[in-house]
């Protein structure tokens, strides 16, 4: 190992920080007394595994940094190293204690101060356990980073495919990589519910090929050059590696920094316990042996049936209800229990007829008497639940909180948490109810795939093709225009121009022109009072839009078009005056709009049973006597 | 009784060359000279070589004698149906294909006649079979420009670019348009990314116009009026509607009172054996999730790209039939697979002796005594009087050289006459234009301009 070292980093050893809060409330209430790191994963403290894949992984020394709990992790760690733990035997562990740091950047920058990283480093998020082997990787980076003076990290991602237990949902994410493997755009989903995702062109234009990739999971390992930790110091709104990519990808020009990715594939696992949901995931693949050489310490008379784990001195009066769950240290379970989906930390007590599904019990809990506990709860450290009780999606905690409702009192010792924050809007929920444990597999998948088939067109409509809407979108503009036009009496010429540009916007055919116009005039008509006065208004509407008309019913096919639109008002406006049509039809034709011929052409084609025909015969009727009498004039 | 053909070619020659009107005014595009044969020659050859015996040959109706005399005389062997269609109305590529709609029985296999490639078609031919595909069409690398000097006026010339989205692990053409149809933006459906995970958009890519399209879609196509073009309408929209589902037939109702007989899925039914048979199959064309093979689409476009040696061109700017002209020649083994390359006909009346060998001498020219050429083309029934000289130009047919004229980086066009004494460098030649005696010119376009307003 230390032969490959030398290659990679001449003299330098090669170092590793692992920020080991999570700065969130998403383990709330167990978290207020156990910190993260020393979260039991299938009964191993979640940092031994951490600090095992760093070590195998190649790196020779460890900043282990901690802002709370911090004596807990810090004696921990000791112990590890008295006892001789295999990290321990070729890792240097320091623990960096800094309780004013309230995130992730911060950190970063109080290690920018301290001035202790030298050459590229690993950055680890809290909870991150993987199988990659990263010295090739830091090679990889270092290599770019000689060709591209900017590049300032290498985010590492795991191929994965929609669906996997181990992608958080919260987490989704859209990478595009050009071929050199430079980030050039990176767009957290998360639970967003858009249906669309907006590449900037140029990203497209300026590479030959650009990957667009949705088959990732983050492992939260990134390799970083030492100008990650200037600019976190530069850019104090960077309070997340997310913000920090984010940022250096918006301001790439400005900050002259890029982001470079990689790919792993196959059997290199990675991934981290950012929320109740990826705990379980992860307890799941560390289970089956996804990560191997991690495991936990199990030993064979640990496993039971039904995928069930459990520690040392364990008391199970009988286990034929107990499915899928891991069980702490020291844990009695009485008769007639059913345990599912869970997971049980140490010193717990729990008595018959309990039932527990989907949630999570912490350390030295009691739960007494026939109690349920169901849909991703969460009891925190040292609850005594006497009574009998149902908890339902809660959090439950053994302190009284501040301002507690005393409704939110179950016991001497059992608090219902409302996590503070508003959880009203929509984004929030969702994320709250995936960051539970899995209630059941591809449930969620299923319901949002739903949602993309309701309104396909919509949805698929990428370019800029003329979807059947547009016309009738253009209908109603052309209708608002004309209204707008008559109410405020503007200028004709004026509102030709507001048609046309409409036209355009929706790329409405010339003849689709026509007929929405005429019809949208004729709509018009509708709107005027009924009464004696209604025609006197009605030509005094047309004669306003003598201009418009003009302008569009210019040949045969306009006047073709215009009669189909007198035919859909009227058809389609059951209660329109008796004699509107007749009107109609003579003003058009006495003002020359509209030629005998193709009157005449036009009505031959209508159904002759229809009421329209009926109310358009007379006039039809009316012009050929005229034109018999003209013609016989002329004889 | 013959068997049906697997595949029908049909050759698209009814454009008009718009792109390059300065020399397509008094020419139909796919006549004009690339080397020692006309530009439709290169596909019907490649189409004659990959094994088909007949091809259906679009052609304007007031052009089609004139091709079909020529197209007489190259010798192929492939049987050549002429399709006339007026050129009254501006046709696109689609039109075209709609007119023809009840001549396709089979597979189309629709290929430009602007084409000219050292490309086999076996590849787009056998991802299309393989995945029983709706559409599968050819992409080339671009080859990019090699810094030669057009002639004409000096203009910038931006090509025009294709965003072309590939599923990376199925070879499935998932996304296909123009780049100008976008500002600043490109927004895709989040679907698109759910399915195919894995996306290459490639946007140096130069579409081959080499399609293998299912019959159904001739038919689908027949029923849309409104695609005028297959490139631009058609292939688009048809891409895009492998993220749609078919509408959901509501139980009681008849699939005939269904408002939407004109729907996409109607025409790309399956067969029930078809379904049958993939289904048992343990194949599957991708991994990642626990969608079916293809993910239940009866829609499937693909996308086959050439290697990157391989040589294509679509010579349909100006630019691009200048490079074709002077690479030809050095790729015509590769695009020919091995035919003999006669770069001077039998037939020409040589009495130059300062011919090079890189030159191309067409049928009936004639080159009179002390003339000088390099590195050109000479159109047929041509004659290049004494004293001139022609370098690096295309010269096409019954153009007439007068006496010390001096040639350099020109393309004269049919029939056109250069009085004595003329020195031009980097010109366009219109059709029959006649340039004055001891003219000038540089980068110029010289053209009767009422003819180029044609366009």
């Amino acid at each position: 190992m230390s032969v490959k070292t030398k290659e990679v980093l001449k003299d330098d050893i090669v170092q590793a920080v692992v920020v080991a809060d999570t700065f969130g409330d998403e383990f709330l209430p167990i978290s207020s007394d156990i910190p993260l790191a020393l979260f039991p994963l299938i009964n191993k403290p979640l940092i031994d595994y951490t600090l095992e894949f760093l070590s195998f992984g190649g790196i020779e020394e460890t900043f282990l940094f901690c802002c709370s709990h911090t004596e807990a992790i810090k004696s921990h760690i000791n112990q590890g190293i008295k006892d001789g733990a295999e990290w321990s035997l070729t890792m240097k562990v320091n623990v960096i204690v800094s309780e004013s740091c309230h995130s992730f950047g911060d950190c970063l920058r109080d290690l920018d101060r301290k001035g202790i990283l030298r050459g590229s480093f690993v950055l680890l998020e809290p909870g991150t356990l993987s199988n990659i082997k990263l010295l090739p990787i830091i090679r990889k980076h270092n290599e770019i980073a000689n060709k591209d003076k900017g590049a300032a990290m290498t985010l590492i991602f795991q191929e994965s495919g929609i669906g996997q237990m181990g992608r958080d949902p919260n987490e989704e994410a859209v990478v595009a990589v050009n071929s050199s493997n430079r980030i050039l755009f990176h767009r957290k989903m998360g639970q967003s519910r858009e249906r669309k995702i907006e590449f900037p062109l140029e990203i497209f234009l300026d590479n030959s090929s650009v990957s667009l990739h949705h088959n990732l999971k983050d492992t939260h390992i990134a390799i970083c050059s030492p100008s990650v930790l200037p600019l976190f110091s530069d850019n104090f709104d960077f309070q997340t590696k997310d913000d920090f990519v984010k940022g250096l990808l918006m301001n790439e020009e400005i900050l002259g920094s890029t982001v470079y990715c990689h790919i792993t594939k196959g059997n290199n696992y990675g991934g981290a316990v950012t929320d109740w949901r990826m705990y379980q995931a992860v307890s799941r693949e560390l289970q089956n042996k996804w990560i191997y050489p991690l495991q936990p310490s199990v030993l064979r008379n640990n496993i039971q049936k039904n995928g069930v784990i459990v520690g040392k001195g364990v008391h199970i009066k009988d286990n034929k209800k107990i499915i899928n769950s891991v069980i702490g240290d020291n844990v009695h379970i009485g008769e007639n229990v059913q345990i599912r989906d869970s997971f049980i930390f140490s010193n717990t007590k729990i008595n018959d007829g309990v039932i527990v599904t989907h949630s999570v019990i912490g350390p030295n809990c009691e739960i007494k008497s026939k109690t349920k506990i169901t849909v991703g709860s969460i009891i925190g450290k040292g609850v005594t639940l006497e009574k009998e009780h149902l908890i339902e999606d809660t959090l439950v905690q053994a302190t009284e909180p501040e301002n507690c409702d005393p409704k939110d009192k179950l016991d001497k010792k059992a608090f219902r948490l409302k996590v503070t924050g508003t959880e009203d809007d929509l984004g929030k929920i969702l994320s709250k109810k995936l960051s539970r444990l899995h209630i059941e597999d591809n449930r969620p998948e299923e319901s949002d795939d739903d949602a993309f088939s309701d309104s396909e067109d919509e949805e698929l409509s990428y370019t800029q093709s003329p979807v059947p809407d547009d016309t009738k979108l253009f209908f109603t503009e052309v209708i608002d225009s004309l209204t707008r036009g008559f109410e405020d009496e503007l200028r004709c010429e004026h509102l030709i121009l507001e048609i046309n540009s409409s036209r355009y916007a929706y790329n409405v055919t010339v003849r689709e022109v026509n007929f929405n116009v005429i019809k949208a005039i004729l709509h018009m008509s509708l709107r005027l009072s009924t009464g004696p006065q209604y025609f006197s208004q009605f030509v005094r509407l047309l004669s306003y839009f003598a201009p418009v008309l003009k302008n569009y019913i210019r040949n045969d096919d306009a006047m073709l078009d215009t009669l189909q639109a007198v035919e859909d008002v009227a058809i389609s406006n059951e209660n329109v005056n008796e004699k509107w049509v007749m009107f109609v039809l003579k003003w058009f034709y006495d003002k020359d709009y509209i030629s005998e011929d193709v009157i005449l052409e036009w009505s031959k084609t209508l159904d002759a049973k229809s009421r329209f025909y009926a109310q358009v015969k007379p006039f039809t009727d009316w012009l050929e006597e005229a034109e018999e009498a003209s013609s016989s004039d002329e004889d | 009784m013959t068997l049906q053909a697997e595949f029908q070619a049909v050759v698209l020659a009814a454009g008009k060359g718009s792109r390059m009107p300065e020399i397509t005014s008094g020419k139909p595009k796919c006549l004009l000279p690339v080397g020692t044969k006309p530009l439709v020659w290169y596909p019907l050859y490649k189409l004659q070589q990959s094994g088909f015996t007949d091809v259906i040959l679009v052609v304007l109706e007031q052009q089609k004698s004139e091709i079909q005399s020529v197209l007489d005389k190259t010798e192929l062997e492939i049987k050549i149906e002429y399709f006339p269609i007026s050129g009254k109305e501006d046709l696109g590529t689609a039109d075209s294909l709609r007119m023809l709609h009840d001549r396709l029985k089979s597979d189309v296999l629709v290929v430009s006649c602007d084409l000219v490639s050292d490309v086999s078609l076996k590849g787009v031919l056998d991802v299309f079979r393989m995945h029983d595909a709706s559409v599968a069409s050819l992409f080339f690398h671009s080859q990019g420009g090699d810094g030669l000097v057009v002639p004409g006026p000096k203009s910038k010339h931006k090509p025009e670019r294709d965003l072309v989205g590939i599923d990376v692990q199925t070879n499935r053409l998932v996304f296909l348009a123009s780049a100008s149809d976008f500002e600043s933006e490109l927004s895709l459906p989040r679907a698109l990314l759910k399915k195919h995970t894995h996306i290459k958009m490639y946007s140096n890519l130069v579409d081959s116009h080499i399609y293998v399209l299912k019959n159904w879609v001739v038919k689908y196509l027949n029923s849309q009026q409104s695609f005028s073009t297959i490139k631009g309408e058609l292939l688009p929209h048809i891409v895009k509607k492998q993220l749609s589902k078919p509408p959901k037939v509501t139980e009681g109702k008849s699939v005939l009172s269904n408002f939407d007989s004109e729907d996409i899925f109607n025409f790309a039914k399956e067969d029930e054996f078809s379904i049958a048979i993939r289904e048992t199959s343990s194949f599957n064309d991708h991994s990642g999730d626990f969608r079916g093979t293809y993910h239940g689409d009866s829609i499937r476009c693909y996308a086959v790209v050439a290697p990157k040696d391989c040589y294509g061109v679509r010579v349909n700017t100006l630019p691009s039939y200048w490079t074709v002209n002077n690479k030809v020649n050095e790729k015509w083994d590769k695009i020919t697979n091995g035919l003999s390359l006669a770069l001077k006909h039998p037939k020409i009346e040589n009495k130059s002796s300062q011919v090079d060998d890189k030159c191309v001498i067409w049928e009936g020219a004639k080159l009179n005594e002390k003339t000088s050429f390099k590195n050109s083309v000479i159109g047929s029934n041509t004659e290049v009087h004494s004293f001139s000289r022609v370098f690096n130009s295309i010269v096409m047919n019954n153009v007439t050289i007068k006496e010390k004229v001096a040639l350099e980086n020109c393309i004269v066009s049919d029939g056109a006459t250069i009085e004595s004494g003329c020195q031009i460098k980097g010109c366009l030649i219109g059709s029959n234009h006649t340039v004055p005696e001891q003219s000038e010119h540089s980068q110029e376009v010289l053209t009767d301009t009422d003819r180029l307003m044609e366009f």
